[in-house]
């Protein structure tokens, strides 16, 4: 097999896109080629590596700091939670 | 079509109908369906909370001033990624003339964290060309078909730029990885 169809083969083996049947030859394969195998393993870890990179956190602070900056450029909007703390009660230099 | 699926797509028709008719509630409910992912991909792109929360407010400020553009044939979602894209562009432009660093804000087990910051400082380091697709693809879950809209490419260079971009970021982890083996 050319060295550019094993590159598509775990390129996709990497991404888990390939059938089982087929995931199971090419590790199959893998066993006698040293190189092939690192390759196979050291790519489909790097992809989980990343799929399993958590999320950034979506604060409640974010979500009102984003609310405050539509509000400040004019946008109508209904937010989903009462306001924050800080804008419930009149600070008492407000009077 | 999941539940979930099928009820967010149904309330983007709804706010959508009434972004058209000039409803001033519209941009609130389109925020509070998108606001989050938007925010997430924002912060992906950028790498720092206060540019993304900026980057999340104006996408959806653009949203109401172009919403003449707007057409509810379930293409929005395309449409939405596509205005933070190029907002996400414009500031990093702007980082690259002004040299900001990033902030990874993680948390957790100390070898965890490092991995993490590994990770995503070895996404940050990659050509933007790779960086995108794997934002997509393996962080936000979208099809390839979908990613390539926003990128405006077809589906095979999408694809041949995601698995390019997936071992460029298996070398730039290096010895990282074969610590976690």
């Amino acid at each position: 097999m050319s060295n550019e169809l094993y590159n598509k083969l775990v390129d996709l083996y990497a991404g888990r896109e390939l059938t089982s049947e087929l995931d199971q030859e090419l590790e199959a394969a893998a066993a006698a080629d040293q190189t092939l195998r690192q390759d196979m393993v050291s790519l489909r870890k790097a992809v989980d590596l990343l799929k399993a990179d958590a999320s950034p956190d979506y604060t409640e602070e974010s979500y009102q700091r984003i609310l405050m900056k539509l509000y400040a450029r004019g946008a109508t909007i209904q937010p989903k939670a009462p306001d924050p703390v800080h804008l419930q009660y009149h600070l008492p230099m407000q009077g | 079509m999941p539940n979930d699926a099928l009820q967010d797509s149904l309330a983007e028709k709804r706010w959508l109908n009434a972004l058209a008719e000039g409803d001033p509630t519209a941009l609130g409910g389109l925020y509070e369906l998108y606001g989050e992912r938007i925010f997430r991909y924002t912060f992906r792109m950028l790498g720092n909370r206060t540019d993304a929360e900026d980057a999340t407010a104006e996408t959806f400020l653009r949203v109401v001033r172009r919403s003449a553009e707007l057409r509810a044939d379930g293409a929005f979602r395309t449409w939405l990624f596509r205005i933070a894209r190029n907002l996400c562009i414009d500031k990093l432009r702007q980082h690259k003339l002004m040299e900001l660093p990033p902030d990874a804000q993680y948390s957790g087990a100390e070898e965890r964290t490092t991995l993490r910051v590994t990770v995503h400082q070895a996404l940050n380091d990659l050509p933007l060309e790779y960086r995108e697709p794997l934002i997509y693809c393996d962080l936000e879950e979208m099809s390839a078909k979908e990613a390539a809209d926003i990128l405006k490419i077809s589906v095979p260079a999408l694809k041949s730029r995601l698995y390019r971009g997936r071992r460029a970021l298996r070398d730039k982890l290096g010895s990282a990885m074969e610590r976690t083996q």
